[in-house]
């Protein structure tokens, strides 16, 4: 009895799991759900939690480490300390004003706008099957899918998903990433693939008579309308011949950290106002 | 009210590991206790809200999360017939699992997406899922408030 129970439990499950899954991939209502709803409440309970690690941090560093040293070496300690802090928060400053300052230097190709946004979360979670970061913009502030986002080096991927106040971008050294790219010297065409975290990135189908050359820059093509043209992706690191295949075989490399990066630029059509997200990937 | 402070905190807490150690889940060990300890209808609930969590911040076409819970729960009911439930050894069994079950979904979830597996990153993070799991949950069951304790378990 308890068998048969158990197998009704299991293959009911199953029905409506199945029904479900094929059901979101035509229509996304339940991807749009988890990211209106999921994805949200994640940059909900980062972003407290940020706040609170940088006032524990300040707590400790003017208070705890000063118990017990000498009243006069306290006073000073505390003066150097705190002078020492006010270098540090200034300094800091700089340093994000001139990396706010570089970002708006950026200039976004004809037709596009460009969307301030902080990164405050990379890849999280048990599906966390793709190389991701998590911005703090999403489509209330003009994100939505498959929109290019880039740095003042370059472009670092596109946003995967969109939810209402925070939005994930797809990186380029993800295995599931494509973009098509040209040299920009020579101007050969391919398609750059990621390889995963912390590897070099592929440039395929590039011809084996094609013009290219260890160092070359390789920028956006437009070919898929997904990236503007011209933007820089990757720099190319080694050109090799293969005598098994049609195309070279070319390694690349990103033009930027991805672990270092604190803030990103969304860029948007002209013209698109901010909206709900579409869902789906 | 105390009960869904705790529930809010684990869950900003369990939202705050799955950062630090990514690919690992930190919410399985607290619906577990739940399940234990509050009974099958606020696991449910929680369920839900944990599925809305972990497809929200995944970047899997939505369903993992569902199969992944619902598969959670059903051992956990199947095991109570068959081992004493409340155990570290039950908790250890289960993390053993659901590192076995992590690499395997994520084959199959990606198959069907036809997207790229990285194997050997998964192969760890289902390593470190069988090892979290127990502990995480011995943790959840130290600080659970005794207040809200039932002297009559579900399981």
């Amino acid at each position: 009895m308890k068998l048969k129970r158990v197998a009704v439990i299991v293959l009911a499950g199953l029905f409506v799991y199945l029904s479900l899954y094929t059901w979101n991939l035509r229509t996304g209502h339940l991807d749009t759900l988890a990211e209106n709803t999921g994805l949200d409440a994640v940059r909900l309970a980062l972003k407290p939690g940020r706040w609170l690690a940088d006032q524990v941090s300040a707590f400790w560093r003017r208070y705890v480490h000063l118990v017990g040293l000498q009243e006069e070496n306290d006073r000073l300690r505390k003066d150097v300390d705190e002078l020492l802090m006010e270098r540090n928060a200034l300094r800091e400053r700089a340093m994000s004003t001139d990396r706010l300052e570089k970002l708006l230097a950026f200039t976004p190709p004809a037709g596009w706008q460009r969307v301030g946004a902080r990164v405050i979360a990379r890849r999280m979670g048990p599906n966390a099957l793709l190389e991701t970061l998590v911005l703090d913009k999403g489509s209330i502030h003009g994100t939505a899918a498959d929109q290019p986002v880039v740095t003042p080096q370059g472009v670092l991927g596109r946003v995967l998903r969109a939810g209402f106040t925070a939005s994930t971008v797809l990186l380029v050294d993800d295995a599931n990433s494509r973009i098509p790219v040209l040299g920009q010297k020579y101007r050969s065409a391919g398609v750059l693939a990621g390889r995963g975290a912390d590897r070099e990135l592929e440039l395929k189908y590039v011809n084996l008579n094609a013009p290219i050359e260890p160092g070359e820059l390789l920028v956006t093509s437009g070919l898929a309308g997904t990236f503007p043209k011209g933007l820089p992706v990757a720099r190319v690191l080694r050109v090799e011949r293969s005598d098994l295949s049609l195309f070279l075989d070319i390694t690349a490399e990103p033009l930027m950290d991805f672990e270092a990066l604190e803030e990103v630029l969304v860029l948007r059509r002209e013209g698109t106002e901010p909206q709900a997200s579409p869902g789906g990937d | 009210m105390l009960r869904a402070l705790w529930w809010i905190g684990f869950s900003a807490a369990g939202v705050w590991a799955q950062t630090l150690l990514p690919g690992v889940d930190f919410l399985a060990a607290g619906l577990v206790f739940s399940f234990q300890e509050e009974g099958r209808g606020r696991a449910l609930l929680l369920a839900l809200v944990f599925i809305l969590l972990q497809e929200g911040m995944g970047s899997q076409p939505f369903g993992a999360s569902v199969l992944w819970y619902w598969f959670l729960l059903l051992l956990v009911s199947l095991g109570q017939y068959i081992f004493q439930p409340r155990s570290a050894p039950f908790a250890a069994l289960l993390g053993l699992i659901l590192g076995l079950l992590h690499f395997l979904q994520t084959y199959a979830m990606a198959t069907l997406a036809v997207k790229a597996v990285p194997l050997d990153r998964v192969l760890v993070e289902s390593l470190l899922q069988a090892v979290a799991f127990p502990l995480e949950w011995l943790l959840v069951d130290l600080l659970y408030p005794a207040r809200l304790r039932s002297h009559d378990q579900p399981v």
